[in-house]
């Protein structure tokens, strides 16, 4: 495709003529007969969904749109940014500050003007952070001005931002934490456009853009792309193999390819003897053999040194053994020790391929053919995102595909998994104590989650617990942040019953979630295309960073404002004092005057990050400026664990993980079935709820997906004929867990494996406010966790938003 | 001679919606209005489906811009035409009295009425026109991140079209019906 070049006009023009001109867009769309005035392109980061993507806001004539920044790192687009203006002047939009009038969850509201309900909500904060302590103070958030939070809460006192993350990324991040010491995505992604092979297991290419258009990079060099999930993902409409699996299964099916690939010695031998602790000896008690454990000085682990023919310690081993299997003398006695590679292919072998052919549905030829290919094309399998849609598990089928990633060798090399390089961004909180000069007192209490769930990313079924029973310390105030709460929790009447309980719950929002109808104050937002933005460029491997620069003012009758000044005049008016600790005072009070609050911050994150990279910040700023984006660097493959130790606790890829170890779980990966009932009857089915490409919070609710997306629940049509279901039948669903019933549309359509149903999991909103005639299709439809309940599992949290259900025609 | 072409890679759509939004932002001005003839957003491409054949199939259906154009043939003003300056089907607003013969005629359906202006709609609209004109790409290539699009001029041998056609297994849909039609479908 040609890269169209356009010309940048700056910043300073561009938003002198399209945001401070006094005209409201759609007036400006209106004109029919405006004389052409040349193209205007702001750069933009996509705040539709996670996966920020570089865009540019567009106007040539009298028509405004929005197109990929083709020169970025990481450009978009998919239908979502495609549809922002309808998102921009949607009528659903919040307008005006709300403060509820009637019971929680009826959404009844009377308008007030903002000064009222920022002192209204800052008097109430006051008199819970007094009462029971700033750490009862917690924010819900996603993505969208998450970046700003902690420097509210640390101000305050509270560390508890709590966001989506355990129904999200959370078990891919454990897995990425316990193998290779990674993080939450995309700390670790495949390498796209060079991969030869790639497998996304229950992944849908639902975001970031930017992987698409790697994606058709490796297109071109042939790569074989398989899609391993129940339902066919938006990127089996193209030349992908799809493997449909049976719900809950992936453990079982990765641990079925590592059985065929260590039997049929496939695996990349002097990678696994080098780089990961594959050589290392367990003793009875599943700890690793240590120096230590010989009387020698040092914690060195031992290997068995075929070369040598003696223990070693691993750096030391010339020939590491990978099956030793032995009695060594200590100073305590004979022990017996075995290595990991050992215990693995061990646990693997639980699982050969007509074994997993019973497990998962997949033929066993399958399995072998799937697992041959990957090894020999030296494939790679995707490490997730969006992921906790499986069932209780997941954890540890994400840490059987890094595992498999590993024994291919395959990593943090061309066409491999790799370790993203960060572009050392700080931190605002870190801008903000450089700009003041002071550190922040931490806060004196841990983050409420941590209390259950010691490795958690943030768990808000945990906040639930803690709101209801006060343990380990009351949570009494909730801010919701650009998050929903009901579409992406379990457990909802719990949920309900914490929200009850709740002395002050205010959202922040540009749209009425479901949540809005709980709310004691609603205060309108700026959406992505009304605030000026900066972060690191996520989803690609390179270090950068991009900036959002302004493009329209909200429309006319929207008095939306940024959140984060809502947040920190709300802060103010509480505790002047704890403002002042991050540089936060009155004059700022003024909503645009927060602008120049939040540019010194930015331009403090610029400035160091300068530094950082021994750069000259007004080349850095000027480069941003025009493009909208800086690439520090290109990619440096085979750095890590090659030249660098991993952060696990032996420095080395942990197959077999130390930190499980620890936290007394399983040190290896193994499959267990899904905590739901597993469905029996020819009328009960698994419920999968999952997303699209265009299932994002704010995305579902503009006109276009009443036609882009169903609201309906797929079956397969062997299914469907079974029953006697017609396409568009209705039919009830009831719960084999929670006894919930509900009604669907039946779509047949064969995107779905036979035996289990689908669905998009920002079906069915409901909300009081959404009562416009033209969008009832946005509370059409049900969901998957509507017909859940879970206990999580101890210590990880695991949870389940898949569920199983009977259906019953009407 | 100079005949412009969309080319659509079936191989390469992921059906993220991007052209289809992105058309309907760009020539109707974001309109939230529904397309009544066809049932979807005024945008000038729809989506066909197979939902029950043996895998999922998906066509993306646009005006193909044939060169034997039976909404040409039987508009009875002119204002349905083809450009022999560039090769793709054009409207005039001013000629058009709002008959449909042309809809009618489509084997594609690819023309959808505005019931604001009572005339026929379809790719390509004026925002795309004029960027054509501009040397830029259509909105709908501009933005497909799948790499599943391509626009230009199939008699210049030097085109990313013709280059990527000259490589690529292709069908033309409803060959048979004797349209020329110049939507290249590559599988």
């Amino acid at each position: 495709m040609e890269t169209t070049r356009r010309d940048f006009v700056k910043l300073s023009l561009t938003t002198a003529a399209i945001a401070a001109s006094g005209f409201a867009a759609r007036e400006l769309l209106q004109i029919q007969q405006t004389q052409p005035v040349g193209e205007i392109a702001v750069p933009l980061i996509c705040g539709m969904c996670a996966g920020t993507c570089g865009l540019l806001f567009v106007r040539r004539g009298d028509s405004m749109y929005i197109l990929p920044n083709l020169k970025h790192p990481q450009p978009g687009q998919c239908a979502r940014p495609s549809s922002a203006l309808q998102l921009w002047d949607h009528p659903l939009r919040l307008k005006k500050p709300l403060k509820r009038a009637g019971k929680r969850g009826e959404g009844k509201f009377q308008e007030v003007d903002w000064d009222a309900a920022l002192n209204e909500i800052a008097a109430k904060l006051r008199e819970i952070a007094e009462r029971y302590g700033p750490e009862s103070v917690v924010i819900t958030a996603h993505d969208v001005h998450r970046w700003f939070l902690p420097v509210f809460l640390t101000a305050l006192g509270s560390p508890n931002l709590v966001g989506h993350d355990s129904t999200c990324h959370y078990p891919g991040t454990v897995a990425r934490m316990a193998v290779f010491a990674g993080g939450p995505p995309p700390s670790i992604d495949p390498d796209y456009e060079n991969a030869r092979y790639i497998m996304f297991i229950g992944r849908n290419l639902n975001a970031a853009m930017g992987t698409v258009r790697k994606l058709a990079q490796a297109r071109e060099h042939g790569v074989k792309i398989v899609a391993v999930d129940p339902r066919a993902p938006n990127i089996a409409y193209s030349n992908v193999e799809w493997v449909p699996i049976t719900p809950g299964t992936d453990a079982a099916f990765v641990l079925s390819m590592i059985h065929v690939i260590i039997s049929e010695n496939l695996y990349d031998v002097s990678f696994v003897k080098r780089y990961t602790n594959a050589p290392f000896l367990i003793k009875p008690d599943g700890t690793p053999l240590t120096e230590k454990d010989l009387g020698r000085e040092g914690a060195a682990h031992l290997v068995y040194d075929n070369a040598a023919k003696q223990l070693a310690p691993h750096d030391k081993a010339q020939d590491p053994s990978l099956d030793f299997e032995g009695e060594v003398e200590t100073p305590q006695g004979l022990v017996k020790v075995r290595t990991v590679f050992k215990l693995l292919a061990e646990r693997a072998a639980k699982y050969p391929p007509e074994v997993a052919e019973k497990i998962t549905g997949i033929p066993a030829a399958t399995i072998v053919r799937l697992a041959r290919e990957l090894a020999i094309q030296r494939g790679v399998i995707e490490d997730q995102w969006f992921s906790a849609k499986n069932g209780s598990g997941d954890i540890d089928g994400y840490r059987a595909m890094l595992i498999l990633n590993a024994l291919l060798g395959n990593i943090d090399k061309r066409g491999g998994l790799c370790f993203k390089e960060p572009a050392r961004l700080p931190t605002a909180l870190a801008a903000v104590e450089a700009m003041t000069g002071q550190k922040l007192p931490s806060p004196k209490t841990r983050r409420v989650d941590l209390y259950k769930y010691p490795i958690s990313f943030g768990h808000f079924d945990a906040v639930v617990d803690a709101i209801l029973e006060e343990k380990p310390y009351p949570i009494k105030a909730l801010f919701i942040v650009a998050t929903t709460l009901f579409p992406r929790e379990i457990n909802l009447e719990k949920l309900k019953k914490a929200l009850e309980k709740l002395e002050l719950i205010v959202t922040i929002d540009i749209l009425p979630q479901e949540h809005v109808d709980w709310s004691d104050y609603v205060l309108p937002d700026l959406m992505f295309l009304e605030r000026n933005e900066l972060a690191e460029v996520r989803w690609t491997l390179a270090p950068a960073i991009h900036i959002s620069r302004k493009a329209l003012d909200p429309p006319p009758g929207v008095n939306a404002r940024h959140g984060l000044w809502a947040l920190m005049e709300i802060l103010r008016r509480a505790f002047p004092d704890k403002a002042a600790l991050v540089g936060y005072t009155e004059k700022y009070a003024d909503p645009h005057k927060y602008e120049e609050y939040e540019e010194a911050i930015s331009n403090t994150m610029i400035n160091l990050t300068a530094k950082t990279w021994g750069i000259k910040p007004e080349d850095l700023k000027t480069a941003l400026e025009r493009d909208g984006f800086y690439v520090f660097k290109p990619k440096t493959y085979e750095v890590r664990p090659y030249k660098t130790p991993l952060g696990t606790p032996s420095g080395k890829v942990e197959i077999y993980s130390l930190r499980f170890l620890a936290l007394k779980l399983d040190p290896l990966p193994d499959w267990r079935q899904p905590s739901y009932k597993i469905p029996q009857a020819p009328d009960e089915f698994y419920l999968v709820g999952s997303k699209d490409i265009n299932t994002s919070l704010h995305g579902v609710f503009v006109k276009n997906m009443q036609w882009l997306l169903d609201r309906a629940v797929w079956m397969n049509p062997a299914d469907a004929a079974r029953l006697g279901v017609k396409d568009g039948d209705l039919v009830e669903l009831e719960s084999l867990n929670n006894g919930y019933k509900g009604v669907a549309r039946i779509k047949i359509t064969n995107r779905v494996r036979q035996g289990v149903l689908f669905t998009y999991h920002t079906n069915g909103i409901r909300s009081a406010l959404i009562n416009h005639k033209d969008y009832e299709f946005i509370k059409e439809g049900v969901r998957s966790n509507w017909f859940s309940e879970h206990q999580l599992t101890p210590v990880l949290g695991e949870l389940a938003t898949n569920t199983s259900v009977k259906v019953r025609k009407l | 001679m100079t005949r412009l072409a969309h080319l659509w890679d079936q191989s390469r759509c992921v059906l993220c919606g991007a052209c289809i939004a992105s058309c309907n932002a760009a020539n109707y001005r974001s309109s939230t209005r529904e397309n009544e003839t066809w049932g979807w957003m005024r945008s000038n491409i729809k989506r066909f489906t197979i939902e029950t054949g043996p895998r999922p199939m998906l066509f993306l259906i646009q005006c193909q811009h044939c060169d034997k154009a039976p909404c040409v043939t039987v508009c009875p003003t002119g204002a349905s035409y083809r450009d022999p300056t560039d090769g793709l089907v054009k409207i005039n607003p001013n000629l058009c009295i709002g008959c449909k013969y042309c809809m009618v005629a489509c084997p594609y359906e690819a023309r959808w009425l505005d019931d604001e202006t009572g005339l026929p709609r379809k790719c390509m609209a004026g925002e795309c026109l004029s960027r054509v004109k501009a040397g830029l790409q259509p909105v709908c290539v501009e933005v497909c991140p799948a790499g599943a699009r391509a626009f230009g001029d199939i008699d210049d041998p030097n085109s990313e079209i013709s280059k990527r056609l000259a490589r690529s297994r292709y069908i033309r849909l409803l060959e048979d019906k004797g349209t020329e039609p110049k939507y290249f479908v590559v599988v």
